[in-house]
């Protein structure tokens, strides 16, 4: 029962036709509904907002406070783009209709992964403006900021993959808002040097806030993408925290039905 | 064309199919009958390769649902009990999101868009949204996204739900007119239904299959007896399966 006949299988052509076609749906899915637009526009605001109030305290010509808060901002945000991927598809029952298609569960996955990956995208673009505006006025680190716009693009991937993980597993939209918002806040709070100190008050010995900064938590490897600098073990780590979730996801899709 | 060999399916300690077994030719339309409950759509939706058997082996237009679900879909056209739609998709885009989804590219995807939309009477809301279609509109999408590919196999979970009766007639005869070079099987808990359009019939209840018998033996059975066919067919279904 564990082998295969070569009617089954899916050339790379196929695979990737099939991602394809998933994906324009959903990028279609987010364009021909209020989402993007409102969600575009409400990110635009907030971290621009956010930008020009750090700009105005400081007055340097660099984008670093942006930076910094952005994983904040993300951990809320993106939970509210991942939070119907799948659980909007089991309320509604389309996710019958997907999955009885000649697609695999794998396919569906990554071609809904890829879309929200798009619109985030266009989040981020939303702030180059701001890049804009640096030029005008000064001369601002520009491979610092490219750097740290990748950390941004692979912070956002690993939540967005976690986000809809999550909403695969919960089946229903708030519950999926609510556990990838949690998660969101674990992965970036747990890099935060007060939070590590406190957990590591509470186990003096075992050194638990310590661990899940050096372990689990994405901010280090998102502090080197600011920094400027691209570690191979930065690189492995958000591939690794982004493949594993949307490979999950698939194995839930395949198997919790109904 | 459709071959279903000593199927089970549990739910925990639930028998939710009980041990099934019966084959489809090409050019045959069978109607699956059973009440509510009975396990009619869970047996299709192991067929359609949403659901894993518990026991037993599916096989459509030669290939095996566990090894080949891939090559299963591609052969198969099915409407689901529910039939749910993308609401928020336009009717054309969700045809045509159907049909590349099966492989449909350029003039043979247009060509076949084209045939359903026609043969299904979409032509009146084919640009609007799914969501602006009524119940019979949004049955009729269903059917012309399950027949795009012109599937060898097609499996019909309760299609005439949400039809009024003149939409019933004309969908029925329309089933009709697509057996040539298909195996076509057709659940319903509607009698009337089954018998205009099948020739035999299966009737399931608890699971368990209770009658795999041509129609005209199941009249001549009624009229043995001085039944109605309906009478005959309920006398199956409580006896389960005994009275045979």
């Amino acid at each position: 029962m564990t082998t295969t006949t070569v009617s089954n299988r899916l050339t790379p052509g196929e695979l990737i036709a099939g991602t394809r076609i998933i994906m324009r749906r959903e990028l279609t899915a987010y364009f021909d509904s209020p989402i993007a637009y409102v969600y575009t526009i409400a990110f635009a605001l907030l971290a621009n907002f956010i930008f020009m109030n750090e700009f105005f305290l400081t007055g340097t010509v660099d984008m670093a406070g942006y930076f910094d808060l952005m994983p904040l901002l993300l951990a809320f945000f993106i939970p509210a783009v991942t939070m119907r991927l799948w659980a909007e598809e089991k309320k509604q029952r389309t996710v019958e209709l997907l999955l009885t298609l000649p697609i695999r569960p794998m396919q569906a996955v990554l071609g809904k992964y890829l879309a929200a990956v798009g619109l985030f995208k266009l989040f981020l673009v939303s702030s180059l403006p701001i890049v804009v505006m640096l030029l005008v006025l000064g001369e601002p680190d520009l491979g610092r900021i490219v750097s740290a716009y990748l950390g941004l693009i692979a912070l956002g991937g690993l939540l967005l993959a976690f986000g809809m993980l999550l909403s695969a597993l919960s089946g229903d939209q708030i519950v999926a808002f609510v556990t990838s918002a949690l998660v969101g806040f674990v992965f970036v709070l747990t890099g935060d040097e007060r939070f590590v100190a406190v957990v590591d008050g509470w186990f003096p010995t075992l050194g638990v806030g310590t661990f899940l900064y050096e372990g689990f938590s994405v901010m280090p490897h998102y502090d080197n993408f600011v920094r400027g600098v691209i570690e191979l073990s930065s690189v492995v780590y958000f591939a690794l925290m982004t493949a594993v979730p949307l490979w999950v996801c698939a194995l839930v899709l395949e198997r919790n039905r109904t | 064309m459709i071959q279903v060999d000593h199927v089970t399916k549990h739910y925990g300690p639930t028998v939710a199919v009980d041990d099934v077994s019966f084959s489809i030719e090409e050019g045959e339309i069978v109607g699956f009958l059973g009440p509510n409950g009975a396990g009619k759509s869970t047996l299709l939706k192991m067929m359609c390769t949403w659901l894993p058997p518990t026991a037993g082996r599916i096989s459509i237009a030669g290939h095996d649902v566990a090894m080949e679900p891939l090559a299963v879909r591609r052969s198969l056209g099915y409407l689901p009990e529910h039939n749910a739609l993308y609401d928020g998709m336009r009717v054309d885009r969700f045809l045509q999101f159907i049909g590349k989804a099966r492989g449909l590219r350029g003039g043979e995807l247009s060509e076949r868009v084209g045939w359903s939309v026609e043969a299904c009477g979409l032509q009146e809301v084919y640009g609007k949204r799914v969501n602006q279609c009524s119940k019979g509109f949004r049955q009729r999408i269903g059917v012309a996204a399950s027949l795009l590919h012109n599937p060898r196999v097609i499996l019909l979970d309760e299609p005439t739900h949400g039809l009024d009766p003149l939409q019933v007639v004309a969908f029925l005869e329309f089933i009709q007119s697509l057996a040539e070079g298909r195996a076509i099987l057709f659940s319903s808990h509607i009698l009337s239904e089954v018998v205009a359009i099948s020739e035999r019939l299966l009737i399931i209840n608890h699971g368990k299959l209770l009658a795999d018998s041509p129609l005209v033996d199941l009249k001549a059975r009624a009229a043995e007896k001085g039944q109605e066919l309906e009478e005959t067919v309920l006398d199956i279904v409580r006896s389960g399966g005994n009275g045979q």
